[in-house]
């Protein structure tokens, strides 16, 4: 581990204020996308695992994924999913051809469209089990 | 700026060979992952979810959707792939994180104990999980 750039005391507590530019936020909601899919891929694991216990276990536990509730937390995974899918690949772009530092804003309102675009409806593909009144 | 930056100065005797410095170290290498096992993950990750959240809905993949997609060996080692690759990348990042927040060394080492067991229990149990699922076949 190598020194800290700036020495601790000539912090200030403010220093460490989002500013809120793009490339921040991208990084914040990178991070946070990430721990949550990684969260979900530990209960993902235990779930899918029951199948080895019992059918009927597997089955009474899988059925509260078709809940409102989870459903909607679904929702929220695929869009967690889809935005540190394609802010990953902006940053491996950024990564491995230099030049696309100077398109870094354009990539990430790409990013931001495409999450959208997939997400919408694909949300509405999720929900549409309770919309309709079917489950 | 008009203003020049000095080259800066180097402290090894003219003529003597640049020390040589390790240029492949650990970090280099899980930022090569993160990448390379992220574009994986996004064919990966995104079939996976495609498949059991759009294609079919999430309450037809009771357990006969996973014996039926079972049987095929190859459905075993695309599930594994993920579950492996996830597992390992979702790691590294929470690894970085805890890096970056978790200052006190002692709490630092406490919680990167929890994420290693808890990740390699995991893992354990769900590569357990597909090897061992009985095939119908």
């Amino acid at each position: 581990m190598g020194q800290p750039l700036v020495p601790e005391a000539a912090l200030k507590p403010t220093s460490t204020t989002y500013r809120g530019k793009s490339g921040q936020w991208a990084f914040v909601g990178h991070r946070v996308s990430g721990f949550l899919v990684f969260l979900f891929l530990l209960l993902h694991i235990v779930d899918v695992s029951l199948a080895n216990t019992s059918e009927r276990l597997y089955d009474e536990v899988h059925e509260l994924y078709g809940n409102v509730l989870l459903r909607l937390f679904e929702v929220g995974l695929l869009f967690a999913l889809l935005f540190h899918a394609l802010n990953g690949l902006r940053i491996v772009v950024v990564d491995f051809f230099p030049g696309a530092v100077r398109n870094e804003r354009v990539l990430l309102a790409w990013v931001v469209f495409l999450t959208l675009a997939a997400g919408i409806p694909g949300g509405y593909v999720i929900m549409k089990p309770w919309i309709d009144g079917t489950f | 700026m008009a203003t020049t930056t000095p080259r800066p100065v180097e402290s090894r005797p003219e003529g003597q060979p640049r020390p040589a410095r390790p240029r492949h170290n650990f970090e280099t290498w899980s930022w090569f992952f993160m990448r390379v096992s992220g574009l994986a993950l996004l064919f990966l990750a995104l079939t996976h979810f495609a498949l059991t959240h759009i294609v079919n809905d999430v309450v037809e993949t009771d357990f006969d959707f996973v014996a039926n997609r079972w049987d095929n060996p190859l459905w075993r080692v695309f599930d594994w792939a993920l579950l492996s690759l996830a597992l390992l990348h979702g790691l590294n990042g929470l690894r970085l994180i805890v890096d970056d927040y978790v200052r006190v060394p002692a709490r630092r080492a406490a919680t990167k104990a929890v994420l290693y067991t808890t990740s390699g229990v995991l893992f354990a149990y769900g590569t357990l999980t597909i090897l061992t699922f009985p095939s119908s076949g």
